[in-house]
């Protein structure tokens, strides 16, 4: 395998060739790394994840995948694209998107019926995955009829049954009731371990240590600010408080007014 | 001011009543998913068999033939575990008393001559209803009350998207049968946005809106949904790409015949030969 998955030089992007929504963005991704990328609403995480999976191409910079440039003529290259979704999956952050089908097998499949997944090991996959995920009851209902939870773990299951190298996650735990939200870090934790390069988005502080060996910061213009280990990036109170991502947190204990910055990340556990 | 708030309350009915007939018709599968005869068979030959008992029964001349028929789909609809009531109320509130207005002229012998069965005098006019006119109108009635109700019993007992699945094996492109299926999953989604704004709208502007302010709030309302429609578009697309749809869409097809679809299909086809050989 290639020693980088991605790799960004300095890549930018804009909506409609006049909005910034990425500025000269330098990432490098190794195979098997949790990579995490945090930031306030509109500071270019989506968009970022767009890119990884192809969907969008750089105005300008290179992207390159195991060496080999994303541009509109690679993807024109059946073989090239064949083989790039076989090994990269992507968890859109709205389910709805992504599960457009009639009924939750339908979508479920999908991806392997289009990549030309054998029948045989199709319904294999399928049958281990909605074991793990708990989602038997599910399959012949529509994906009107799920909660959210269920929306996510379907929409999941219909990107981890193409069994990707590298799983792109955008905020998969937005809007999940705790055992949920534990019950899919737990999953994403068990893909890394099996070999899997896992990149998620998210402002949800509290799971970036389980989920990241490297955190990116982007801040409001659009830029990376800082990157590194994910405690080095979770103490720097000064840093998640500029980019929104902490705030100041007032209560009273007894007769004792309180006040903090309020991280998301341990839930002031001990501090009270 | 009370005229107003009662056209209010009209819109607000309308509104609401036509969401939940959306739902109520086209996404509650309470019947579809009870364990009836009907219901238990592959989607595909109970769809043919209900065009044979649908072509049989606009074929059948005999009033007889079409009520056996007729009386053929309520023993279906009660093996199926379908409440009677609730059939009969589906199947003859609209369509059948709609065609029985219609074929109403036809009773009198302006229209059908023949042997008097019953004379009155109506606005002065000597009005007479033939025999012959009585057992058209009869026949035209229960045709058409006997096709609606097997349209409705297939329906009611079929999963929305097997209907549509279905269609593939009358030769519809994948591709068109795909598009049908997501903007079935996609109108539930709408459903809810409306209901959602209509609600929000409500709860800020109360009751009290002037008619010019209500219409550019609709207007705002159609625009937002189109952009949401238009957004939405785009994210599903980008959804089927990343799983490597290219142009020609793949999907599942997990239709399975038994020897009780077979049997089903040859003692409907025996009856449907029977209708057209002997009683056409």
């Amino acid at each position: 395998m290639h020693n980088t998955v991605f790799s960004l030089k300095e890549v930018h992007f804009s909506y409609l060739g006049k909005f910034p929504a990425l500025v000269a963005v330098d990432i490098d991704i190794k195979p098997g790394e949790k990579i995490s990328i945090i930031g306030a609403n509109g500071s270019g995480k989506s968009t970022l994840l767009h890119l990884l999976d192809g969907l969008i191409f750089a105005d300008r910079g290179i992207l390159s995948f195991c060496g080999k440039e994303l541009n509109e003529k690679n993807f024109n290259d059946v073989e090239f694209s064949r083989n790039f979704r076989r090994k990269v999956g992507f968890v859109f952050q709205n389910p709805d998107v992504q599960l457009f089908c009639p009924t939750v097998k339908e979508d479920i499949v999908f991806g392997p019926l289009q990549l030309g997944l054998a029948k045989e090991q199709m319904h294999r996959r399928l049958e281990k995955l909605v074991t793990i995920l708990g989602i038997q009851d599910l399959l012949n209902r529509s994906p009107n009829q799920l909660s959210i939870g269920e929306k996510r773990k379907a929409a999941l299951a219909s990107t981890l049954i193409i069994e990707p190298e590298i799983l792109i996650l955008d905020e998969p735990t937005a809007g999940l009731d705790p055992q949920t939200s534990r019950h899919i870090i737990d999953l994403l934790i068990e893909e890394n371990i099996s070999g899997k390069t896992i990149i998620t988005s998210t402002h949800d502080l509290h799971i970036v240590e389980e989920i990241s060996d490297l955190v990116y910061v982007f801040s409001s213009d659009k830029k990376i600010v800082k990157y590194g280990e994910p405690e080095g990036i979770l103490n720097d109170t000064a840093l998640l408080k500029a980019n929104n991502l902490v705030h100041i947190h007032s209560h009273r204990h007894k007769d004792k007014v309180h006040v903090h910055p309020h991280v998301h990340l341990d839930h002031h556990e001990g501090e009270h | 001011m009370k005229k107003n708030a009662r056209k209010r309350d009209f819109i607000e009915r309308s509104l609401i009543g036509i969401l939940s007939f959306l739902k109520g018709s086209l996404f509650a599968e309470e019947h579809a998913l009870k364990s009836g005869f009907m219901q238990s068979l592959d989607p595909r030959i109970k769809i043919l068999t209900f065009a044979i008992f649908i072509i049989a029964t606009l074929l059948a001349k005999s009033i007889l033939l079409v009520l056996s028929l007729y009386l053929l789909c309520l023993f279906l609809a009660c093996i199926s575990k379908i409440n009677l009531g609730f059939f009969l109320k589906r199947t003859w509130v609209f369509i059948p008393l709609f065609s029985l207005f219609i074929a109403l002229p036809a009773l009198f012998s302006n229209f059908t001559p023949g042997e008097e069965l019953f004379s009155f005098k109506f606005a002065g006019l000597a009005l007479v209803i033939t025999r012959p006119g009585g057992l058209t109108v009869l026949l035209f009635v229960l045709r058409v009350a006997t096709t609606v109700s097997f349209a409705v019993l297939l329906s009611i007992t079929t999963r929305n998207f097997e209907l549509l699945r279905v269609l593939r094996i009358f030769r519809i492109p994948q591709a068109f049968v795909m598009v049908l299926g997501i903007c079935y999953r996609y109108i539930y989604l709408f459903i809810g946005v409306i209901e959602n704004t209509y609600f929000a709208i409500k709860s800020r502007v109360g009751t009290a809106m002037r008619y010019k302010r209500g219409q550019q709030i609709v207007g705002w309302n159609i625009a937002f949904l189109w952009v949401r429609s238009y957004q939405l578009n785009e994210d599903v697309y980008k959804a089927m790409l990343s799983r490597g749809y290219s142009g020609e869409p793949q999907v599942l097809n997990n239709f399975r015949s038994g020897l009780r679809d077979w049997l089903w299909l040859i003692f409907v086809g025996v009856i449907g030969i029977c209708i057209i050989r002997f009683f056409h």
